[in-house]
């Protein structure tokens, strides 16, 4: 909304001089009005604020307490302050490190490999005649539409070493896949699926992003004996530049916090290689009842969440 | 969806000149409107359901829960509804999630207090939730007049719910880890006995013979036969632990023994399976139970409860029996579902209650039928269930069959176990280091929860 041009204010009619009656009375119905246009867009926010204080800014209040308490649910002890000991416990520990390590093997993977196809998808279908677009876009996007534990369940088959789909197919060409035994390819693995199950949103946006450039700059390049690359290069990539970003973010976030496809089609294995992050705190709090330690390690992967959105909005500013 | 629209609304608005903007607005505001109204409705329609479920008059409303997601769910939702229609005065609904989220819920709805009145805990999880409080004794119920002769039950397995003198809970079931086989592979790789019938192997030659015998049948259109494969290395292995005389924790719980030399002998036979003899492709954690069913593997260990999944397929011409003896000792690895009560139900409803987990004890012939074996003797030796082919074959292990033991830190000791066999039987470490590794780390659990003094030397053997 900020770009757009201010509508002028209304002027307010005040009295012109004098405490007449009338113009008191004006007054205070002027002050009433102002009031009511101060303070009624809140009324309007109001359930979605309630719900927004009670499910979100209360629990990372709570959240963050609990990081620094020594809460086990299933101790007969109350919970005592421990201060940075749930956090210094984290930077201790072998899980919690490989957990890591695992979440930023697939953020490094599925972000690049999820916009990079989405945005090519996106150029490619918004390139077709108006009528066939819906209908590539709807393919693309309806994996989405499945909930992960329908697409896990088939896609652990499908990735079945011995007695999967897609190594009975290989077979016919002699390749054979250790999509999920072997500890390096089961996290490209779970890439490929999330790519598959995720790339309608980013698409869906783009595409969309994509129609709000003016074709007049594309004409105009044409004249000027633009090819394609070009086009794609000094128009399309700039001007969706702002999108670009709001999608990337948007993935990475989501990509920091993934779990489903793990917690289904790996259950974190082969030996812990696809624990993610999320899946170890799941763990930590809600199997093994160590909430303090579980809402630490919540707080460190937000940081590093809001370290790395804070450096994505510094690079496609300055560029 | 909705940071989608809310986004091109924003393009809208930002990027067209003044005069569109007069345009478009009211028509962005109204669909706003309808967003917002729409989750208000829809809110506003499941209350007034909710509502409309609540039973009135005199009627005792029971909520029960349990995991029962698979087939056994559609079975256990017909005597509910049967206890419904023979009891008016009492109103159970049931409600089913999957076991892996199940008990985290339960837990957090116990810490709130709105537990349901009625649920079911599976063994493994049973000692943490005692040891929370969360369930009522019931020794007065059994003991009362509408009681149950305890003695009815399996001795091994009633003992899992008797603690300091009180019963906790009635079993409902024991799901036992039995050998499923492949009668079409083992007639054609010849494993059969003087009438032709494939004979299942029963001690660890057979099971040798057999298992060499249906992988030297090769290949078909779709892959390699195996004669074994493993399935769920937990309980597997906790059936194999159990025939070398293995344990994971000492009589009094404060030692972990799960690097004791039989566990790690037990280990090492299991991976020779694959290493040594060939006769198991490299393991895989999660569904290779489909190899069985594919009709390329010659027998699997794996629980009862797998059984509808086999008769529903129809085409797979199965055979049931106990595990083979592979190690100097019967055993085999065993669970049970346990009927709980809530701790702080009134009399009246703690009344209603019993009367329903007695219900389903006494018609666990019904719950047998979708594969379970019901753990009342009584009920064992009735027509009915000789009847019952695979079920009669699994309970023959009754006796022998071990629960892994139940306490606090089960699902972290859980991890770190399946993570040894998983090391070892993937040929990442050697069996005596992954166990040790294992055994370290339960050692550290142990000492967190105040079961070893932290003061105390490390107990590593």
């Amino acid at each position: 909304m900020s770009n757009q041009t201010p509508l002028p204010e209304p002027q307010e009619q005040l009295p012109a001089v004098g405490p007449t009656a009338r113009g008191v009375e004006n007054y205070r119905g002027n002050a009433r009005r102002r009031i009511i246009r101060r303070y009624s867009g809140y009324l309007f926010l109001a359930p979605y604020l309630v719900l927004f204080f009670s499910f979100l800014i209360l629990p990372l209040i709570y959240g963050f307490w609990l990081s620094l308490v020594d809460y086990e649910m299933l101790s007969p002890e109350p919970p005592g302050f421990v201060g940075l000991d749930n956090y210094s416990e984290a930077m201790d520990d072998p899980y919690f490190w490989q957990a890591m390590k695992a979440t930023g093997l697939y953020v490094g993977m599925a972000v690049p490999l999820g916009i990079g196809l989405a945005l090519l998808m996106a150029v490619l279908i918004d390139s077709l005649p108006q009528k066939r677009q819906g209908f590539y876009r709807l393919m693309i996007f309806m994996p989405t539409m499945i909930t992960i534990t329908v697409a896990g369940l088939v896609w652990r088959w499908f990735y079945h070493s011995e007695f999967g789909l897609f190594n009975a197919m290989l077979e016919r060409f002699d390749i054979w896949v250790p999509w999920l035994t072997d500890t390096t390819w089961a996290m490209r693995s779970i890439v490929l699926m999330s790519v598959w199950w995720t790339i309608g949103v980013p698409l869906v946006i783009l595409m969309a992003g994509l129609k709000q450039i003016p074709v007049s700059y594309y004409e105009a390049a044409a004249i000027d004996g633009a090819t394609g690359y070009r086009r794609f290069l000094y128009i399309t990539f700039p001007l969706l530049r702002p999108i670009l970003l709001f999608v990337v973010v948007l993935s990475i976030i989501g990509s920091f916090q993934v779990f489903g496809q793990t917690f289904i089609i790996t259950e974190g294995g082969p030996e812990l290689a696809t624990r993610v992050i999320m899946h170890y705190i799941y763990d930590t709090a809600f199997n093994f009842y160590r909430m303090g330690y579980g809402a630490a390690m919540s707080w460190i992967l937000f940081a590093v969440i809001i370290v790395f959105s804070l450096l994505q909005f510094r690079i496609f500013r300055e560029r | 969806m909705l940071a989608k629209e809310g986004l091109l609304g924003h393009l809208n608005v930002t990027r067209f000149s003044h005069r569109f903007q007069v345009i478009t607005m009211p028509t962005f505001v109204r669909f706003r409107l309808l967003l917002l109204l729409l989750p208000l409705a829809l809110i506003g329609l499941i209350i007034t359901g909710m509502s409309g479920c609540r039973g009135g008059g005199d009627v005792i409303h029971l909520r029960y829960w349990n995991g029962f997601t698979g087939p056994d769910g559609r079975t256990m939702l017909q005597m509910v509804r049967r206890f419904n229609e023979e009891n008016p005065d009492v109103r159970v609904t049931m409600q089913r999630m999957a076991w892996n989220t199940y008990y985290n819920k339960l837990f957090v709805a116990g810490l709130g207090g709105r537990a349901p009145e009625v649920f079911v805990l599976q063994t493994d999880a049973f000692v943490r939730f005692m040891q929370a409080d969360f369930l009522r004794p019931l020794n007065d119920k059994i003991m009362g007049e509408n009681g149950i002769d305890m003695s009815d039950f399996d001795p091994n397995v009633i003992d899992t719910v008797y603690h300091n003198g009180n019963y906790y809970a009635v079993p409902l079931d024991a799901y036992i880890l039995g050998m499923y086989y492949n009668r079409d592979l083992f007639r054609q790789a010849g494993i059969v006995d003087e009438h032709g019938d494939p004979a299942p192997p029963t001690n660890r030659e057979e099971f040798l013979h057999a298992t060499r015998k249906i992988t030297e049948l090769g290949q078909t259109d779709i892959g390699n036969i195996w004669g074994f494969v493993f399935t769920f290395f937990r309980y597997n292995l906790a059936g194999i632990m159990s025939q070398f005389g293995g344990s994971l924790f000492s009589e009094d719980g404060t030692r972990t023994l799960i690097n004791s030399p039989e566990n790690v002998e037990a280990l090492e036979f299991a991976v020779s399976l694959i290493q040594e003899h060939r006769v198991a492709p490299n393991p895989e954690a999660i569904d290779s139970w489909i190899g069985f069913r594919q009709g390329r593997v010659g027998l699997v260990f794996d629980g009862i409860y797998m059984l509808p999944d086999l008769q529903r397929q129809g085409d797979l011409d199965f055979g049931a029996a106990p595990i083979p003896q592979l190690g100097p000792e019967p055993g085999t690895w065993m669970g049970s579902h346990n009927i709980c009560l809530r701790a702080d139900l009134d009399e009246e409803t703690a009344e209603a209650a019993w009367r329903f987990a007695r219900f389903l004890s006494d018609n666990s012939l019904d719950w047998a039928e979708g594969g379970q074996v019901p753990v009342r003797r009584s009920l064992r030796d009735t027509e009915r269930f000789n009847n019952m082919y695979a079920q009669r074959e699994f309970a023959r292990q009754l006796e022998i069959g071990q629960y892994l033991p139940s306490n606090p830190f089960v699902f972290e000791y859980f991890t770190e176990l399946d993570l040894a066999l998983e090391r070892a039987l993937r040929g990442r470490m050697t069996p005596q280091a992954a166990l040790d590794l294992a055994a370290a780390n339960i050692q550290e659990i142990m000492r967190r929860y105040g079961i070893i003094p932290s003061d105390e030397a490390d107990g590593e053997t």
